[in-house]
C-alpha cells in the first residue's frame, strides 16, 4: 500500500511536470511582474514601533502599530485581450501563497515569474488560506505554521494580523490585537468564512510584461481603512483583542476596501 | 487523464514491484483492517515509510519538542494504557501546569477528520502544533522546536532518512508524527476476531453486551471505531460554565456542551472518563447514563426519550456491557513493539 501511495504521489509530480511544462517558461514571451504592497495609515506612510504614537483612527483615538501580517494568495491576473493567467498552487504550500511582513521589506515585494507576456490590467488575489488549502495538512515556505500565524487550537491560519499599542485599550499594556481568520464555512454549525477575494484593475494603465521587462503594480493597504470600513468601525477602548473567526466576522468586511491599486510602473 | 494516471501507475508498479513487500508482510505499511471504515488522512501528501515512520517514532517519545526537554508526547500517552494518561484526570505540562481536559487516547487516528474534546483540530498533521505550543502542556515555539532538532546529528540524519534532507522544517516533522501516529491501528482486539470471524468465540454475557450495546450505546458509539465522530452533550452538567466544549469552536450557542464522542477500544485501559475526567470506572460511566443524566438545552435527544432523561440499564445489563466493552481491549495493539520508546534497548 505504501508502494501505492508513494507512485501515485510520483506519477503525480512526474504528470503535473508535464503538464507545466506546456507554459512558456523561460522564453521570449514570458517575463515577471512584481506586486509590491505598501502598507499605510491613511497619508502618511507605516512605522511599526514608533516611539510615539502617531496614528489616529476614525474614532479620534491615537496609536502605533507593533506587527501588520497578511497573506496574499490565488493570485490571477487578467490581460487587456480578456484572457487570464493563474499564479499555480502547490498542495504543500510551498508556491502561490505569500506572507507580507511590515517588518520584512522583501516579503512586501510578491514577484511571479514566468508569466506570459501580454498587456495586463487587472489582479485578483485572496487575502487568507482557503480550506482547501488546510484540509491538505501540514504546510511549508510562507504557509509555514513555524511563522506564527496559525490558530494550533482550531486549526487555521490568521488571514490579517494587525496589533499595536493604544492608550485607550484595556487590555495588558494598553495593547490591541486584531487576528483575523476562519475559514470553514459550515451552515451545520453557522461558522464563519471570512476569506475575501479582490479584484482590483490597474486604473486604466498596463503592466506589459516581456521578457525584457520587470514591470511593477504598487498596491496600498491602508490600516485606518481596515479599522474602519464597510464591516465596521473598530474601536480600540471598546473591543482591542479579537482572536476568534467569529469575534472578527464584521471587521473582515473592511479588508476589500483597504487594498487599493496605487500605481504601475512599466520599467 | 484518469487513464493516464492508472497506465502510468501501472507501469511504474510493474516496473518495482520485484524488490518490495506485499502490504501484508511490510509491518510499515497503512493498512485498513477489513472491518473498518476507511481512512480519512490524506496519504497522498505524506505516505508512510519505514524511515519517516521511525523519525515520527523519535519525536513522539524525545523530550526535546517541550521548552525545557522534560515532557514528550509519551508522557501523555503511554502505550500500556492505549496511548492515554494513567495518571492525571488533567495531565501536567511544563512547570507542572495542569491542562483542562482528560488527555485523549491515541489509536485510529487516520480514520478521524476532527481531533481533540472540541473537534477545533481537523487535520492529523496539526494536532502536535496543539501540545508543543500549549502553555499548559509543552509550552514551546515550534520554530524553536524545529531549530533544536536541526542541531541534532541523530534529527539531522533522521530527517535525510526519511526526506532526503538533513534539514529540518515543522512540515516534514509533522509529516514524520503523522506516519507513526497513523500506523497506531488499533483493530486486533477479541471483539474484531469475533466480527471478523478469526477463530474467536466471545462468552455468552459479552455477547448479551454486545447485543445490549448495540440497542443502548451504539448511536453515538458508532462502527467499529466505537464512534460516530459527532459532537454530543451527554448530559454532565447543565451549564457549562467551565468547558463549553464545542461552542468554543464554533461560537455557535447551540453547541454548547458539546464533545467529540470518544471511540470506546481500550476503554478498560483509559481510565479515567469523560472530557473532565470525572469518572474513575466504566461501571459509573454507565452510572451516570442510568441514572445522572442533567437536563440542559443542548442535551443530545438520544439521552431524552420519552420525556425520561438518560438510558435505562439495569444493574445486569450494565455489567453485560461492561464485560463486552472490554473485549476491546487490544494487547496486541498495547505491547507492539513498533510503537514503543525507541531510546529505551
Amino acid at each position: 500500500m505504501k508502494k501505492i501511495y508513494s507512485l501515485i504521489f510520483f506519477a503525480t509530480v512526474l504528470l503535473s511536470t508535464v503538464s507545466c511544462s506546456d507554459d512558456d517558461n523561460n522564453n521570449a514571451e514570458s517575463g515577471p511582474i512584481t506586486f509590491e504592497f505598501d502598507n499605510i495609515v491613511g497619508t502618511a506612510d507605516l512605522q511599526l514601533n514608533t516611539a510615539d504614537n502617531p496614528y489616529t483612527n476614525s474614532k479620534g483615538e491615537v496609536y502605533k502599530l507593533t506587527t501588520v501580517k497578511y497573506y496574499i494568495s490565488n493570485i490571477k491576473l487578467k490581460k487587456s485581450d480578456g484572457t487570464t493567467y493563474t499564479d499555480p498552487v502547490k498542495p504543500d504550500g510551498s508556491e502561490g501563497y505569500y506572507l507580507v511582513d511590515e517588518s520584512d521589506a522583501e516579503s512586501q515585494g510578491v514577484t511571479l515569474e514566468n508569466v506570459p507576456a501580454g498587456e495586463y490590467t487587472e489582479i485578483t488575489f485572496t487575502v487568507g488560506v482557503d480550506a482547501t488549502q488546510v484540509d491538505q495538512g501540514a504546510q511549508t515556505g510562507a504557509l509555514d505554521p513555524a511563522n506564527n500565524l496559525f490558530w494550533s487550537w482550531n486549526s487555521g491560519y490568521i488571514f490579517v494580523m494587525v496589533e499595536g499599542v493604544s492608550p485607550v485599550s484595556t487590555e495588558t499594556d494598553n495593547a490591541f490585537q486584531y487576528h483575523v481568520g476562519g475559514y470553514k464555512e459550515d451552515a451545520a454549525s453557522n461558522q464563519v468564512n471570512n476569506i475575501k477575494t479582490i479584484t482590483l484593475s490597474f486604473n486604466g494603465d498596463s503592466a506589459p510584461v516581456r521578457a525584457a521587462h520587470e514591470p511593477e503594480v504598487h498596491l496600498l493597504f491602508d490600516v485606518n481603512k481596515f479599522f474602519n470600513g464597510p464591516g465596521e468601525e473598530v474601536t480600540f477602548s471598546a473591543s482591542a483583542a479579537r482572536h476568534s473567526p467569529k469575534a472578527c466576522e464584521n471587521l473582515s468586511g473592511n479588508i476589500s476596501a483597504a487594498f487599493v491599486v496605487d500605481h504601475v510602473h512599466a520599467n | 487523464m484518469r487513464n493516464v494516471l492508472i497506465f502510468i501507475c501501472g507501469a511504474l508498479l510493474f516496473g518495482c514491484s520485484g524488490d518490495s513487500l506485499s502490504p501484508a508482510e511490510d509491518p510499515y505499511a497503512f493498512q485498513k483492517p477489513e472491518n473498518f471504515p476507511d481512512a480519512a488522512y490524506t496519504f497522498g501528501n505524506n505516505p508512510v515509510t519505514k524511515q519517516g515512520f521511525e523519525l515520527g517514532r523519535a519525536l513522539f517519545y524525545d523530550p526535546i519538542l517541550s521548552r525545557d526537554s522534560s515532557i514528550a508526547c509519551a508522557n501523555c500517552h503511554q502505550q500500556h494504557k492505549g496511548f492515554s494518561d494513567p495518571l492525571h484526570k488533567f495531565s501536567r505540562g511544563v512547570n507542572d501546569a495542569s491542562g483542562f481536559r482528560n488527555a485523549p487516547a491515541i489509536q485510529n487516528v487516520a480514520f478521524q477528520s476532527h481531533f481533540f474534546w472540541d473537534g477545533g483540530v481537523n487535520h492529523l498533521d496539526f494536532v502536535p502544533i496543539n501540545a508543543i505550543i500549549s502553555e499548559v502542556e509543552m509550552a514551546e515555539e515550534l520554530g524553536h522546536v524545529v531549530t533544536k532538532l536541526g542541531r541534532r546529528t541523530l534529527y539531522q540524519e533522521k530527517f535525510n532518512s526519511a526526506f532526503g534532507s538533513p534539514s529540518v522544517d515543522s512540515q516534514k516533522m509533522l509529516y514524520a508524527l503523522s506516519q507513526f501516529m497513523n500506523m497506531m491501528i488499533s483493530g486486533d482486539s477479541r471483539y474484531d476476531h469475533h466480527v471478523r470471524k478469526e477463530g474467536e468465540t466471545l462468552t455468552g454475557d459479552e455477547l448479551e453486551g454486545l447485543n445490549l450495546f448495540t440497542a443502548k450505546c451504539s448511536p453515538c458509539h458508532a462502527t467499529d471505531l466505537f464512534t460516530d465522530g459527532s459532537f454530543r452533550n451527554n448530559g454532565l452538567n447543565e451549564t457549562f460554565e467551565l468547558d463549553s466544549g464545542r461552542e468554543r469552536i464554533t461560537e455557535f450557542a447551540p453547541d454548547r456542551g458539546k464533545f467529540k464522542v470518544p471511540s470506546l477500544r481500550n476503554a478498560e485501559l483509559t481510565s479515567p472518563y469523560m472530557h473532565d475526567g470525572r469518572f474513575k470506572t466504566l461501571e459509573e460511566v454507565l452510572d451516570h447514563y442510568a441514572q445522572s443524566v442533567k437536563e440542559s438545552e443542548t442535551l443530545d435527544p438520544v439521552l431524552r426519550q420519552e420525556g425520561t432523561l438518560g438510558i435505562p440499564m439495569s444493574g445486569e445489563e450494565k455489567a453485560k456491557i461492561v464485560a463486552f466493552i472490554k473485549t476491546l481491549t487490544d494487547r496486541n495493539f498495547t505491547s507492539d513493539k513498533r510503537f514503543s520508546n525507541p531510546f529505551l534497548k
